[in-house]
């Protein structure tokens, strides 16, 4: 009993840990605009929209995300192979991967700026030096807390993957959740706000982003704020439900049935909340309908 | 079929000359890391990292080549089947001990032109370079695997990677699970090689794309593997060997980092701190 509380109460701290984890990636890579609204961004000063959004296309969310965890990871594992103490060697590991991850931000910037040269896409320099370090602090703490989420995992209740093998797994399901949970809040409700509301974005209107403000010029910090208020939460449950449920059946239902009686619940938690999104799609679908005349939305 | 759009201003060298260059350099590079079993030191494991900078060089050339087909969001999952073909060849290929590198190139070679094959004629991709550059990019992943875990843990060969050392109260004790493998620092090799062959071309590509400042971020982003895989490195090998890697990939990544920030000032249509946004003229 005394052990199912003390993996109980781990299951929680890792959630808690999966949850601020989610809120600061998925932040991380708005203001970088990356993943599925970095095409808008990217085509923007093709069709003659100068913009200056932070442009930073690294990888999909996922990979990138599963190199910076297993590369936090995979340090952090060789400093306490060399006897460093683990929140140490964690805190080193991730400072180290999220370097990396700056020069990448900049590279990916300053090339795919450069080659849109021929549309009078200029290079902003000050965007590098106030948006890169923005990002990489919010890399650092996504990292920093998946890391030590997996560190909790090993030490704490058992798992036999090590350090960077399971930085890399929950790496690539951090970026998945970020991307699939965060990017419509970013993509879909601020980016593509020059287009009336519920009117999609149709080819004429490709690229037209918003990149002004109420006062002055947007750049993706502003974008940071947006997301910082709904999709980095947003990702933040989600990934935190992903990790506290996992774990949950695992510490609670793993003794049941040889090892069955977890899988067996995590088929039901799948379930139940397969029910769950249906009722909430079927509800929105009814109560918003679908887009109808321009003239009920104007006023 | 798909029709070849060209990815940017033509010229630089030929793809053939950068393939000759790659797989004879990575090649030499990874041979010179054997230095260290006939010398018996490990002074000379960075040239498993250089080997995997030229790999990368040369498969960012592939990529390039192969994308050019209208592979927009299909650069980097091109940078994943690279690596994720390459890292069994270089894990077969080592346990063949001083021919390692040799037969991860065949090895590596046969299972990119089966993926190339079921891409082309099962998937029905019907992309005319797609069999050549998946063997390319096959061997490009293969490579920079075998380089980079020659230069973490000192050799090619599979005995190397699956053994490590802890010290246990003052004695040193040889144990699977502080190995390269057994720690699966593996697999943080694997994710270093499959973003860097990817970003390159992923981060330049545009009507403007130049050769040379793609291959330089080429180089950088090998550079910069090397960085990261030089410190993990003292935890397998020597601390004066692991910090001349760590060394040279810093001097490395300095260099070609500056060079391609130079390369990005030459390309890009102005260069500004602090400007508002330059309305094209006749507004957008």
């Amino acid at each position: 009993m005394e052990e199912i509380v003390f993996g109980i109460g781990i299951t929680a701290l890792a959630g808690a840990l999966a949850t601020v984890a989610g809120a600061a990636e998925d932040t991380e890579s708005d203001i970088g605009s990356q993943g599925d609204p970095n095409s808008q961004v990217q085509l923007a000063p093709q069709m003659g929209y100068i913009h200056r959004i932070f442009n930073k296309a690294v990888a999909g969310e996922p990979p990138a995300y599963g190199l910076w965890v297993a590369l936090g990871a995979g340090l952090a594992w060789a400093f306490m192979a060399m006897q460093i103490n683990p929140i140490l060697a964690i805190v080193l590991g991730s400072a180290l991967a999220v370097f990396v991850q700056g020069v990448y931000a900049t590279t990916a910037y300053l090339g795919r700026t450069a080659s849109l040269a021929k549309f009078g896409q200029p290079v902003y320099i000050d965007i590098l030096k106030s948006m890169t370090t923005v990002t990489m602090a919010h890399a650092f703490v996504a990292i920093f807390t998946t890391v030590a989420m997996c560190h909790l995992m090993i030490s704490a209740l058992g798992h036999p993957f090590p350090l960077p093998l399971l930085g890399l797994v929950w790496g690539i399901a951090l970026g998945a959740a970020g991307s699939a949970t965060g990017n419509p809040f970013y993509g879909k409700e601020r980016q593509y706000q020059e287009q009336k509301f519920g009117a999609g974005v149709p080819i004429s209107a490709s690229g037209n982003i918003v990149r002004y403000a109420e006062a002055g010029q947007r750049n993706s910090l502003d974008n940071g704020f947006f997301s910082a208020k709904l999709g980095g939460p947003a990702s933040g449950i989600c990934f935190g439900l992903i990790v506290f449920f996992e774990l949950w059946r695992t510490v609670v239902f793993e003794p049941l049935a040889a090892g069955w009686g977890a899988v067996i619940i995590g088929i039901v938690i799948i379930l139940i909340f397969a029910i769950i999104d249906r009722y909430i799609e079927v509800w929105a679908r009814k109560t918003f309908g679908p887009y109808t005349a321009p003239e009920e939305a104007s006023s | 079929m798909s029709v070849k759009i060209e990815a940017g201003a033509g010229g630089g060298i030929p793809h053939n000359q950068l393939v000759i260059y790659g797989l004879v350099g990575s090649l030499v590079l990874i041979y010179l890391t054997y230095l260290n079993t006939i010398t018996g030191t490990q002074y000379f494991a960075f040239f498993g990292g250089l080997a995997a900078v030229v790999a990368l060089i040369w498969g960012t050339d592939t990529i390039k080549h192969l994308c050019s087909y209208g592979l927009g969001t299909g650069v980097p999952s091109a940078g994943m089947i690279a690596l994720g073909s390459g890292v069994i060849a270089a894990l077969f290929g080592a346990t063949t001990g001083i021919a390692a590198p040799i037969v991860t190139i065949i090895i590596a070679a046969i299972i990119g032109a089966v993926a190339g094959v079921m891409a082309n004629h099962v998937v029905r991709m019907d992309i005319p370079v797609m069999i050549i550059s998946l063997t390319e990019l096959a061997i490009v992943g293969a490579m920079t695997v075998l380089g980079l875990a020659a230069m973490a843990c000192g050799t090619f060969e599979f005995i190397g990677m699956i053994t490590g050392e802890i010290s246990i109260l003052g004695f040193a004790v040889e144990t699977y699970e502080f190995s390269l493998i057994g720690g699966s620092i593996i697999a943080v090799i694997f994710m270093l090689g499959a973003i860097a062959i990817q970003h390159s071309f992923n981060a330049c590509l545009g009507p403007g794309e130049r050769q040379d400042r793609t291959l330089m971020l080429a180089a950088e982003c090998g550079f910069l593997s090397m960085i990261t895989v030089a410190i993990i490195s003292f935890a397998f090998i020597g601390f004066i060997p692991a910090l001349i890697s760590l060394l040279v990939s810093v001097i490395g990544w300095i260099y070609t980092y500056t060079q391609y920030i130079a390369l990005s000032k030459r390309d890009a249509y102005a260069w500004l701190d602090a400007q508002p946004i330059l309305e094209p003229k006749g507004g957008a």
